[in-house]
């Protein structure tokens, strides 16, 4: 419901000028090893700070996703959603 | 009592494991309701610690606690502040009552909605009853679902389990504030000062009773605003409790809660009052009656008259109401306005409050009773997230709710009989309530709340009326009829205006209009002062046909294109072609002898983009707003960037980039221009400059100069970040104002830097189309106003009225001032000084 009211009001307020990909990684949020594990910064549709303590990060195909390399990589949490989103913990 | 056996906590979800110590909200740290530990979780179905009876699931369905036969009680609380989420995300499983079994499932939660729109995920197990407890793997830093997690220590006597004691004694009844009810939170502080007396203390709610020591119980009351309660105690310190405790629900348990309306004040105003003063918020002056736009109480009843014609009723009401919204876009003075009824009507079809309200139909309420229900608690959902574009939707949201549940109910929409030359007074008026407005009746405004750049100020200005915001409280209490006389220029209501009072006014009225039209006639002419200085004056547009306006009222060129409403009266985006042909458009209105000054994409959290996902942001004033978010977002700049290069050599183009706070952002910008303009292959830029407002790049002004072209000062964001002042606040609007010598100093060292370097400054916020700022501007130094189109003529003549040396006096003498008020004092006395000779000269 917020979705479609933020939409009903700010849609006509604005031209269709970015495509999905353009919430593009912005590098240093995550570190290379935690990058790779989860298949690359190709694989990265977008990534946010969320809640605190996680990152959230939508992949391209969540099947690139390594979990026990994110583990060894110093990710001590690791929640995979539906739609290729997937929460890092990072903690606080 | 006999010693139960040691009693094992199961995980009650998997995730990384914290201490109370790290959870980053003071009740739960502060180990007030309980201890236990935090869980970070990875997984999304709450299970149950141990076997037990839920003694209270929370109809938001974010906490829950289980108590066990020996009466250890455990609270489990999913994630922080999650409670404004008014159950959104979380599917309760159990019931008030029910006996579980340890690891059986008891609250499904949608995890990526929680950490979309929450402010943490964290949740808490705490023992709530009280009994000492060991971890069972203390150096383990995540946990599975199900795995034994801590042991609790058999129970001891609990003191909070004491007798009553003799006769209790009642407090008197009172209304509780907290919006949200005694959610955990202040239900936690309530139990900690309960616990502090010997006494049993209760709280009743109806024929409701609670443990007032005990957190969960005071939770299971399901407590909500308004609701009426009584604190009962009984023992020794009895009335010492009950006034403590009653003391503290008064002030919401720790929340912050709105005083309750003092009525009485308004009731009896100061009856020796003969003028109110406020905030002019759109210039002039009327002499008229009151007519209080009080919104009439609605009566709902609660049960409906069957299923079936209440379902009925409501299916009418909306369809009335959509027919309603339609007409009232027909006729909608502007496209804003139309926008804000078409959306409107989509909270009118919208699924979740339908769903909402039938679900209460169903179960035999009214449709009123449903539909008020619905509307509020989103609307409450709405206030509660935080966001300031959110909490104007509640506003919304609670409009169209009256507005159909006057329909259910019968009761004639808001046309009010207004009689003529009505002086509407209100708290605040809706925009609902404005546009449905009889003009011709209305002679102008007065409201308690909002500011000079409130959304009633706005209309008042583009109907041309008086109006006189941030007025006192009692003003609400003038009875309907009275004549008043409202000096919006002097920001004076006169409740009781002698006859000299009310013709000097009229004089002065019909003296305005005869200016107006001298005013038009020269609108043509340049504006220059007494002694020849030559001042710019241009349009503020957002649109096409505004330029073609602004054309033969004389505007010069275009000073502000607000490049976002382009869009408006779109239903689909834009094609680059179909962007680049409405620049081009207006470039060629211009022509090649005019500017045009087009501001990129000034967009933010404060006003998102349907098709940029953005965070939501703390604080979005502060946060990723104008050019930030552009380069952010390099894209929509680079695309944007071509569409306005297209217009390249129609008109003498300026681009102009938004809330630049960084020299870096400058210099990003300019090279996407660069390479754009390269790749189109132009051989020569547009013109290249940034906004000041914010206070930072006003300060640094001698720094960004050489890189710029030029500088336009838009004062309404420059105003509400050197005073850190919300300007749609409602108490400190009136305060947020761009004559303030903080503002005006900005301008002065601004307008240095850039004239050290040979670079122009524009003004183009609210400030330059006020007549009153004109003389001080020009003192200042600026080189070009860009206003309102409606106020081009006015603004030229004044410049014409002034020689540039009085207003150079004028404006080093208001920079040493204290106040804005000093300023305005200060600028009405040169006024009149050095135009009132005459205001109709010699034709």
């Amino acid at each position: 419901m917020l979705d479609k009211l933020k939409q009903a009001f700010w849609k006509a307020l604005t031209p269709d000028l970015i495509a999905e990909t353009d919430t593009a990684p912005v590098p240093g949020l995550l570190s290379a090893e935690v990058l790779s594990a989860l298949g690359g910064v190709d694989n990265l549709k977008s990534q946010q700070r969320v809640a605190l303590t996680r990152v959230r990060v939508q992949l391209q195909e969540a099947g690139r996703l390594d979990e026990a390399a994110l583990k060894t990589a110093g990710v001590p949490g690791v929640m995979v959603l539906s739609g290729g989103v997937v929460h890092l913990i990072t903690g606080l | 009592m006999t010693p139960s056996k040691p009693l094992e906590l199961l995980a009650p979800l998997s995730g990384v494991l914290l201490t109370l110590e790290q959870v980053p909200d003071p009740v739960f740290s502060s180990r007030m309701i309980g201890d236990g530990l935090c869980i970070d979780p990875t997984s999304q179905t709450l299970c149950a610690p141990l076997a037990g009876v839920i003694s209270n699931i929370q109809d938001t369905g974010h906490a829950v606690s289980v108590t066990d036969d020996n009466g250890v009680q455990v609270l489990m609380h999913i994630g922080l502040d999650t409670v404004h989420l008014a159950g959104k995300g979380f599917t309760r499983l159990v019931v008030d009552g029910q006996r579980v079994e340890a690891g059986q499932a008891l609250i499904e939660f949608d995890a990526d909605y929680v950490v979309l729109n929450a402010r943490s995920l964290l949740t808490l197990m705490l023992v709530a009853s009280g009994e000492p407890f060991v971890l069972l793997a203390p150096e383990a830093d995540t946990v599975a679902l199900g795995q034994p997690l801590m042991q609790v220590s058999p129970a001891q006597a609990s003191d909070a389990a004491c007798e009553e004691q003799g006769d209790a004694v009642f407090s008197e009844p009172l209304t509780l504030p907290n919006a949200n009810g005694l959610h955990a939170r202040p239900a936690a502080v309530l139990a900690q000062t309960a616990k502090g007396f010997k006494a049993t203390v209760h709280l009743h709610k109806q024929a409701q009773r609670a443990n007032a020591k005990s957190l969960v119980a005071i939770m299971a009351l399901q407590t909500a605003q308004g609701d009426t309660l009584q604190v009962s105690a009984a023992g020794e310190d009895a009335d010492a409790a009950i006034k403590a405790v009653v003391t503290l629900l008064a002030q919401g348990c720790g929340e912050t809660v709105e005083a309750a309306p003092q009525a009485a004040q308004v009731a009896t105003p100061d009856t020796s009052a003969t003028l109110l003063r406020g905030v002019c918020a759109s210039p002039g002056s009327a002499f008229g009656q009151v007519f209080q736009v009080a919104e009439p109480a609605l009566h709902i009843t609660e049960e409906g008259a069957g299923t079936s014609l209440e379902h009925a009723t409501l299916t009418r009401a909306l369809l009335a109401a959509t027919e309603a919204l339609q007409a009232l876009q027909d006729k909608a003075a502007g496209s804003a306005q139309a926008e804000i009824f078409r959306a409107h009507q989509e909270l009118l079809d919208d699924p979740t409050l339908l769903e909402q309200a039938h679900g209460l139909l169903t179960k035999g309420k009214s449709a009123a009773y449903a539909w008020n229900s619905a509307t509020t608690s989103t609307a409450k959902l709405f206030l509660g997230m935080g966001n300031a574009l959110l909490a104007e939707r509640a506003a919304d949201l609670a409009d169209v709710g009256r507005r159909v549940l006057k329909l259910i109910l019968g009761i004639q929409d808001s046309t009010w009989e207004l009689p003529e030359r009505a002086i509407l007074i209100a708290e605040q008026l809706t925009p609902s309530q404005t546009a449905g407005l009889d003009t011709g009746k209305v002679l102008g405004f007065v409201t308690v709340g909002g500011g000079a750049t409130s959304h009633v100020a706005i209309l008042a200005r583009a109907l041309g009326l008086p109006s006189l915001c941030g007025v006192s409280m009692q003003v609400l209490a003038l009875t309907n009829g009275r004549q008043v006389l409202l000096d919006a220029d002097k920001g004076e209501l006169h409740l009781e205006p002698d006859l000299a009072e009310i013709e000097a006014l009229q004089v002065e009225r019909e003296q305005q209009l005869q200016r107006r039209e001298r005013d038009m006639a020269q609108a043509s002419a340049p504006a220059a002062t007494r002694d020849g200085h030559r001042i710019d004056i241009t349009a503020n547009v957002a649109s096409l046909q505004e330029v073609q306006q602004s054309l033969p009222l004389g505007g010069e060129g275009v000073g502000l294109l607000r490049s976002e409403f382009l869009y408006l009266d779109r239903n689909r985006a834009p094609s680059h072609e179909e962007q680049a042909d409405t620049y081009s458009a207006i470039a060629r209105a211009l022509g090649t002898e005019r500017s045009l000054v087009v501001r990129t994409l000034d967009v933010g959290g404060d006003k998102p983009l349907a098709y940029v996902p953005m965070d939501a942001e703390a604080n979005p004033f502060l946060g990723l707003r104008g050019i930030r978010l552009c380069l952010e977002r390099p894209e929509l700049l680079r695309e944007q960037l071509r569409a306005i290069l297209a217009s390249a050599g129609l008109a003498r183009l300026h681009i102009m980039l938004p809330m630049v706070s960084l020299l870096s952002e400058l210099h990003l910008a300019r090279k996407m221009l660069e390479e754009e303009a390269q790749a189109l292959g132009l051989s020569e830029l547009p013109k290249l400059g940034i906004m000041i407002e914010v206070p930072s790049a006003a300060l640094m002004a001698d720094v960004f100069a050489p890189h710029v072209d030029f500088f336009s000062i838009g004062t309404n964001d420059l105003t509400q970040y050197t005073l850190a002042m919300d300007r749609d606040h409602p108490r400190l609007a009136s305060q947020a104002d761009s004559f303030h010598p903080a503002v005006l100093r900005l301008i002065a060292s601004t307008v240095k830097a850039a004239h050290a370097h040979g670079k122009w400054v524009g003004v183009c916020g609210a400030l330059a189309s006020e007549v009153l700022a004109v003389p001080l501007l020009i003192g200042l130094g600026v080189d070009e106003l860009s206003v309102s189109v409606p106020l081009i003529p006015t603004i030229k003549a004044t410049v014409r009225e002034r020689a540039l040396s009085d207003c150079q006096l004028i404006a080093r003498q208001v920079l040493g001032l204290e106040e804005a008020a000093h300023v305005r004092e200060a600028l009405r006395q040169f006024h009149a000084a050095t135009v009132d000779t005459s205001p109709v000269r010699e034709n």
